[in-house]
């Protein structure tokens, strides 16, 4: 029915979760799922995804994050993990195959990550994977992130619904294994799979190489908080992949990937290490706050590693923030003194640690973007460029034929990235083989010049679908990663083989359709209960331009689109919610049951607390 | 004289996905566990040591001598030691004596070893980096020999040097270069 991974903890988060419960109280679950394929031969199988009613949105929340406890889940037995209530002291997990502890953790809480990893490695044995958080989990930094085997991370603040349960880490030891249904056909599908990763001149020249810095250069990251998109002639120096190099010591990656997309990196100012300078770091830290000191951005990435937070929210709150206070909106007297200046690499590593303890103006920060202009006020509220609470920026509607900003609205988890967006319009594909776009059109994927919101359904199947089995969607997003042996059998049909003979039941891609969409329409009618209405499917665009004609034209057409792509995905055009006859046809009519005719109070973020409520300081 | 087949590995390309060990259980059980593989990779990605540790078919193996059943043999055609299950007694003696912890024990107590895979090794074919290799004795040692030179030449230059740049820089100058090349090649084909 759900596959598993996201898809199995979508449907338990609807199952579950109340409507208009408080994310960081005990009503609300947790739940870690790896996968159908996680665990296998499969390569690049290495994904945990974590989901739970998030505390940064208020609406479904879910990352995915890599290392090996996805797979060493699997080998000890389990699909899932469902965390309920809260405990009344700290406490750790400890799995091993068929026994499950709830041990006493007061000697782990309060460490950073890596030393968490550390002493319950020490006491565990290292044969074993670690999920868990950093002190911004536990001080309930609505942005922190559940952690995994040090240096992975899964998003959307689940980090500090691990917090708000008393719950710091989850160790697992799997000895069982996976048993494959048909060894033999399996084994020689994989192995297809990993072949054509191991052939590609781009994955072997760029991808292992210098990782996702390649999206520097190809992917137009932010400057001075979305002031403008640097293209790849702009990079300043200090951001370049070249300047990246210069720190790298060497190279890594999660659990059965060949790729090695991560960067192993050494800091001489600070005599530490750091893992995987993603991309998304570098943009948001750096970039977005017009930092280029390579190092210190590297050192602000490790800290986001070590105390457990998401380097995009992180990095674009503190550049609203430096954005606010320029404008005026905030001064001295909220910042308790300490001048927000662009390019000031020392005052954000001091208040990046502020926000992980929760101490002075950090502790507005913690509340995390758009709740953090909330709170400062209308004004700062207009800067938000959010979607249903998340951030990606803001974009043009004439930009890439309305992917972009169409994808930000429509992904379950708030604007995002990894819904779809780079799969529509084949980002990174042509770059990587150029008959694959050729061999996506003729599979079936709409061409996004054409039908950008057909483009957009079909990809956003791809993501669901790779979230659910467990497989990297690709730190360069890329259809061969995200959908195995697509580039042999497209779309679906390999996928299909695959779990065919990974389970010994018949799988078809028509059967993956509608799975996946049976997945997407549970999680819009989980927002549905959250109070998501059709409004709420809006872009953001700086309050200086929206009233201009051409923003009005673009405001125009993004709402045809809107309206396009919930009729197609079988939604109530007017009210944004699925209707019972689709959820009829996908086999869940009981989820119409739950919404049909019901009124949930209109979305408006999570419920923030009094701000000396938090747990605070050391 | 005929030179024997061996399996090796270069440490510095391993970074420790653990396929080989996937690949290795698949192939001897039809399961996927890296607890039932012959090879195990030991990993510490913070400071990039990854370290595959299999049996090396010693001329004189430690194990085949604590043998108390004389269960462990060397088989001339896969030129490696294998165990005779029918007269193991499970009682762990290979596993101490090998200085390597090159022998598993799955969870049956059975001692499991790399046989060579009769002189096809899987692992050394799903490696995405070419870390693992097999060929004739002196073919596979001249490998080693390369790569460990450079090994030593890099840490001797890197004396005094607290980054060990230069070569990741100027790899990833290459890769920038591709890319540009790759974008202009592209750019014919108008898609």
């Amino acid at each position: 029915m759900y596959l598993g991974g996201r898809g199995l903890n979508s449907y338990r988060l609807f199952k579950m979760v109340k409507p208009g419960i408080d994310p960081l109280s005990p009503e609300n679950v947790l739940c870690l799922a790896n996968g159908a394929l996680a665990g296998t031969a499969l390569s690049m199988t290495s994904r945990t995804e974590i989901s739970s009613l998030s505390p940064l949105s208020g609406i479904l929340g879910d990352g995915s994050a890599g290392g090996e406890f996805s797979a060493i889940l699997k080998h000890a037995g389990y699909d899932q993990i469902v965390i309920t209530g809260r405990a009344s002291k700290p406490k750790y997990i400890w799995i091993e195959d068929d026994t499950v502890e709830i041990r006493d953790a007061s000697d782990l809480w309060g460490l950073k990550v890596s030393e968490m990893v550390d002493t319950l490695r020490d006491i565990h044995g290292d044969d074993i994977a670690v999920a868990g958080i950093g002190p911004a989990g536990e001080h309930l930094v609505r942005f922190a992130t559940t952690m995994i085997d040090k240096y992975h991370s899964g998003a959307r603040g689940t980090g500090a619904v691990w917090g708000s349960k008393n719950l710091k880490a989850i160790a697992v030891r799997g000895t069982k294994g996976v048993e494959i249904a048909d060894p033999e056909t399996f084994f020689k599908l994989a192995k297809e799979d990993e072949e054509w990763f191991k052939k590609n001149e781009f994955v072997k020249k760029i991808y292992s190489v210098i990782g996702t810095h390649y999206g520097l250069l190809a992917w137009y990251p932010g400057w001075k908080y979305f002031e403008k998109y640097l293209g790849p002639e702009e990079l300043p120096e200090g951001i370049r992949p070249v300047d990246l190099a210069k720190y790298e010591v060497g190279r890594t990656q999660c659990f059965s990937c060949p790729v090695s997309c991560k960067d192993v990196y050494k800091l001489p100012r600070w005599n530490e290490y750091g893992v995987s300078s993603e991309y998304e770091s570098i943009y948001a830290l750096g970039a977005n706050n017009a930092i280029t000191d390579t190092e210190a951005i590297l050192k602000m990435e490790q800290m986001a590693d070590e105390y457990g937070m998401d380097v995009i929210t992180l990095g674009d709150t503190l550049a609203m923030a430096k954005f606010l206070y320029e404008k005026g909106i905030i001064t001295d007297t909220d910042t308790g003194g300490i001048p927000l200046k662009w390019g000031d690499a020392e005052t954000q590593i001091k208040l990046i640690e502020m926000i992980a303890y929760r101490e002075g103006f950090g502790n507005k920060l913690a509340e995390g973007y758009r709740n953090f202009a909330k709170i400062i006020g209308p004004e700062a509220l207009k800067y938000s460029y959010d979607v249903k609470g998340l951030s990606r920026g803001w974009y043009h509607v004439d930009f890439l034929n309305g992917i972009f900003t169409l994808a930000h609205a429509t992904s379950t988890r708030g604007a995002d990235h990894l819904r779809g967006r780079s799969w529509a319009y084949w980002e990174n594909d042509r770059n990587m083989d150029p008959e694959l776009p050729l061999k996506l059109l003729e599979g079936g994927l709409p061409d996004y010049r054409k039908d950008p919101v057909g483009a957009l359904i079909v990809s956003e199947r791809a993501c669901t679908l790779a979230d659910s089995i467990g497989r990297c969607k690709g730190s360069i997003n890329s259809w061969p990663q995200a959908v195995p042996l697509v580039w042999k059998y497209p779309l679906f049909k390999g996928l299909a083989k695959l779990l065919t003979a990974a389970t010994g039941y018949e799988f078809t891609e028509e059967k993956l359709v509608e799975i996946a969409d049976r997945i997407y329409l549970i999680e819009m009618a989980f927002n549905v209960k959250q109070g998501i209405k059709k409004k709420h499917y809006a872009v953001p665009f700086p309050p200086e331009i929206i009233n201009t004609p051409k923003v009005q034209a673009e405001i125009k057409r993004h709402w045809e689109m809107v309206d396009e792509y919930l009729k197609r995905r079988g939604c109530d055009v007017e009210t944004a919610v699925p209707k019972r006859e689709t959820l009829r046809n996908l086999g869940i009519e009981w989820v119409a049951d739950e919404i049909e005719n019901k009124e949930f109070p209109e979305w408006d973020g999570p419920p923030l607390w009094p701000l000396d409520k938090y747990p605070r300081g050391r | 004289m005929a030179h024997r087949y061996i399996l090796a590995v270069d440490y510095e390309k391993c970074t420790g996905c653990h396929l080989c060990e996937l690949a290795c259980s698949i192939k001897h059980y039809g399961v996927v566990n890296p607890y039932l593989s012959r090879i195990t990779i030991i990993t510490k990605p913070e400071i990039q040591a990854s370290t595959p540790v299999f049996c090396l078919q010693c001329n004189d193996a430690l194990c085949a001598r604590a043998c108390p059943a004389n269960a462990i043999y060397f088989d001339e055609k896969a030129g490696a030691w294998l165990i005779d299950y029918n007269k193991c007694i499970g009682c762990r003696e290979c596993v101490y004596a090998c200085p390597f912890g090159a022998i598993s024990l799955t969870v049956k107590a059975e001692p499991i070893k790399c046989d060579l895979c009769g002189g096809d090794p899987e692992c050394v074919k799903v490696c995405p980096h070419g870390a693992i290799f097999y060929g004739p004795e002196y073919e596979v040692v001249r490998k080693l020999k390369k790569g460990k030179s450079v090994g030593i030449v890099y840490e001797v230059l890197e004396k005094g040097v607290e980054v060990p740049a230069g070569n990741r820089v100027k790899e990833a100058e290459e890769a920038v270069k591709t890319l540009y090349r790759i974008w202009e090649e592209r750019k014919k084909l108008n898609i």
